[in-house]
């Protein structure tokens, strides 16, 4: 009797634990699916979210940065091309996220390195960090940023050196930022004004991980800075603009057509610039 | 007297450090601060504010936890199974019943507070220890403010708290009355605000009447959220000294007045 | 020292919210002299417990007076020499009895070396010093009876109110509580108890009123009670005669 009830028992955990077991990888491997396929979230309107944070708007804002976070990663790691839903999300909740801590300096940060550099939304990430410049009045970096955005992406030379000024006042602030200002003024258009630029943000920055990608950026900016130069030689000495960038090495302009870091393929942008279809954004497929 | 509400108001508080849901609440504070340390590496810049955030909010979302789960039970309880027959059977005045009850609920959140500072300032410093470059603006001083003020709105929702439990029967209908005092005093501000904003815009999204409804519930219901610094304790915002006497006036004043009225209904009551 | 007087005390309650009012005590008269034991009997739902909390100013008459030596009970200055025993007394689930004894010295201003000293004597008394530190949660239906008689106890009072005592205890604790009564009453304290235990209430007061739905059926003087102790009269067919009298008088009403 007890022997048959033992074995009952027995029987009924080997079929259930593994079946158990079986079910639970299965779901996880469907939510990640699930996530995937998911399109963008909602993002509560801050008039909302404000009144349902119940007094926690901080850890709200510090959660939803984490998933903000988490959803571009996500779409990264799997090489999912953001869309324009998706960066209307991104955008969105940083807005959000900003709205529950107008003092929060992460999502400044973030927006100003995805927005306009991935994205191309260079008026979004500027009406960002005017919030940001609003609430943190003590904060350089954020003015600096505007100012880089205006003079990099808009090339508005006048506005981004005014940025640049107001940063400059700010107590605290590096001393270079006048002198880049005023050369900013007058030198606006040249491409080595980025490159002094984006080492000047390199020097400021702290983390190890976040200074490994801006180095890597850097590299890759002084590879487009040297295409630059050749396009702009080339088109002085030859009259007329490339058809192709291979043609900068065919004539000797280039050794050779320098590897974008990120291992995209380098294309000429409507304003002339020089930029990579990798949007400077690790495409290579992972080994 | 001074003695009698000081013997309640020890008692009180001892029963509630005994009760097992404390534990509970306790090693959810402290899953929140351990948790802390654990994704302080995910944020870029702010780690001292993420830190914060979470500290503050732990230590805060413990004493609500503390006062509706523990905190309620004290006085209601002893209305509900007749433990206060025994009480008043000593020379106890209805008044100093109240006050001693409160007391009580008082020392607890207190005590409870001061031995979840001691595990969050350790958490705060190992953080800090760790990432010691992403911690700029961050004070001590605001952040001990921060808690105190974390400490008087408890104080406050206490005071509520024995004021419900003094006319109501029920330990549950106390519960939803202080829980529902808690929101409404929570998100009163935002919503008051909103709507000023867009009436300033030319929107008007709530009726004039329903506005002036909205300003009296504002005069009974207490403004938690005056006693909110949890963002300038994250941000290491200085803090206006007249602020923080106002604030804190304003906290104790109204529950002077609410442990009034209600040791006043208190004194009519009868209990059969 | 202190003589109680109910005059013509109505009591009705509401139970709940919407429910009708229901008649706890109607007309009721009585008085109890310093240094009786006086005993409040009737069938269960009658008014005893009410009376009590009436006396001990829980609750308030619609009318009639209650006073404890000429002075109306809403003055609870009185309080300070009363020792209450409730019904079941519920007591606080995590103290110990040491910390609750200690709180009840606290409340009435003794000082902590006294507390200490009558706690010990009445632990003995009581027959529960083994339990002195456990959580008073643990305790049974019967030891929880005892605390509350040191609860009640411990601050000597001069009148001494209990409500049910014997219920839950062993033969050998309702004989500690019998003990107790004789002895208060040896010291020349008042005890003013109720109970639904006749063979009791014959062999501990000298007074005693019967209740039955709210109404004081009738009263026993000494002299009777003296009577009931000497077997010459049987307080069983007395109580039985006049609740069924009242009943009757009920029924044609």
């Amino acid at each position: 009797m007890a022997l048959r009830k033992l074995a009952i028992c027995a029987l009924l955990a080997a079929l259930l634990v593994p079946t158990y077991l079986w079910l639970h990888e299965m779901s996880w491997q469907q939510r990640s699916e699930v996530r995937l396929a998911q399109p963008p979230g909602y993002t509560l309107p801050s008039a909302f979210g404000r009144v349902l944070a119940l007094g926690f708007q901080g850890l709200l804002s510090d959660f939803q940065f984490l998933r903000t976070m988490t959803f571009f990663g996500d779409r990264s790691v799997n090489q999912q091309e953001m869309s324009a839903e998706d960066w209307d999300y991104f955008a969105h909740s940083l807005e959000a996220v900003t709205d529950l801590d107008p003092y929060f300096l992460d999502p400044y940060i973030l927006g100003e390195g995805l927005l306009t550099w991935n994205a191309q939304r260079f008026e979004q990430a500027n009406t960002l960090l005017e919030k940001g410049i609003r609430h943190r009045t003590w904060d350089y970096v954020l003015p600096y940023y505007v100012g880089f955005n205006h003079f990099y992406f808009l090339k508005d030379y006048a506005t981004g050196s005014r940025y640049i000024m107001q940063a400059a006042e700010i107590p605290g602030s590096p001393a270079y930022l006048k002198t880049l200002g005023a050369r900013l003024a007058y030198y606006g258009g040249q491409s080595q004004t980025a490159l002094l630029f984006l080492k000047q943000m390199l020097a400021e920055t702290h983390s190890e991980s976040l200074k490994q990608t801006m180095a890597q950026r850097l590299l890759a900016l002084e590879r487009a800075v040297e295409i630059e130069t050749a396009l702009a030689k080339f088109r002085q000495e030859q009259g007329r603009d490339v058809t192709a960038l291979t043609e900068l090495a065919d004539f000797g302009y280039l050794n050779a057509l320098p590897e974008d870091p990120y291992g995209g393929q380098w294309r000429i942008m409507e304003n002339g610039r020089v930029y990579s279809t990798s949007k400077f954004v690790e495409v290579r497929p992972k080994k | 007297m001074m003695r009698r509400v000081w013997a309640l108001a020890v008692v009180t508080c001892r029963e509630g450090l005994r009760d097992r849901s404390l534990y509970g609440i306790l090693l959810f504070a402290l899953l929140v601060l351990g948790l802390n340390v654990a994704v302080a590496g995910f944020f870029m810049r702010q780690l001292g504010k993420v830190t914060v955030d979470m500290n503050l909010s732990a230590l805060s979302f413990a004493g609500l936890l503390l006062v509706f789960f523990i905190g309620i039970n004290l006085m209601a309880k002893d209305i509900d199974k007749k433990t206060i027959h025994l009480v008043l059977s000593r020379p106890f005045s209805r008044g100093e019943y109240i006050w001693g009850k409160f007391f009580g609920l008082v020392l607890l959140v207190l005590a409870t507070l001061a031995l979840l500072l001691v595990f969050s300032c350790a958490t705060v410093a190992t953080v800090r220890g760790l990432y010691p470059n992403y911690f700029d603006g961050f004070s001590w001083s605001i952040f001990f403010w921060a808690v105190l003020f974390i400490a008087l709105q408890l104080m406050l929702l206490c005071a509520i708290v024995v004021f419900f439990s003094a006319i109501t029967t029920s330990s549950f209908i106390t519960l939803i009355f202080s829980m529902a005092s808690y929101l409404v005093g929570i998100t009163l501000e935002e919503v008051l605000f909103y709507l000023k904003s867009q009436a300033a815009q030319g929107e008007v999204i709530a009726s004039e009447s329903l506005q002036r409804l909205l300003e009296v519930v504002a005069w009974l219901v207490p403004n938690f959220a005056a006693f909110d610094f949890k963002t300038e304790a994250a941000h290491g915002l200085a803090l206006d000294g007249v602020r923080l006497a106002v604030n804190a006036g304003y906290g104790v004043c109204y529950a002077a007045l609410v442990l009034w009225l209600a040791a006043l209904i208190f004194k009519r009551r009868e209990f059969n | 020292m202190l003589d109680i007087q109910f005059s013509t005390i109505n009591k009705t309650y509401k139970p709940g919210l919407f429910k009708k009012k229901v008649t706890a005590l109607t007309e009721v008269s009585f008085s109890v002299t310093t240094g009786t034991v006086f005993g409040l009997v009737g069938p269960n739902g009658a008014g005893k417990s009410t009376t009590i909390r009436l006396l001990l100013n829980l609750s308030r008459p619609d009318s009639g007076t209650i006073t404890v030596n000429r002075a109306p009970v809403t003055d609870r200055d009185f309080l300070r020499q009363v020792g209450y025993l409730p019904e079941n007394p519920y007591l606080y689930d995590h103290l110990t009895l040491t910390e609750l004894l200690r709180f009840a010295g606290a409340a009435n201003g003794l000082p902590a070396a006294q507390i200490a000293e009558r706690s010990a004597l009445l632990a003995r008394q009581t027959g529960i010093g083994h339990a002195m530190k456990r959580p008073l949660r643990t305790f049974s239906k019967g030891m929880r009876q005892r605390a509350g008689l040191c609860y009640a106890l411990l601050h000597d009072p001069t009148l001494v109110i209990l409500d049910e005592p014997m219920s839950g205890l062993d033969p050998l604790g309702r004989k500690m509580v019998c003990d107790l009564i004789l002895d208060l009453k040896g010291q020349g304290k008042t005890v003013f108890f109720c109970s639904h235990i006749l063979s009791d209430v014959e062999r501990l007061c000298d007074a005693l009123a019967i209740l039955d739905r709210g109404r004081l059926v009738r009263t026993f003087s000494d002299g009777e009670m003296a009577a009931f102790r000497q077997g010459e009269a049987s307080l069983e067919e007395a109580f039985v005669a006049a609740v069924s009298a009242q009943a009757e008088q009920g029924g044609a009403a």
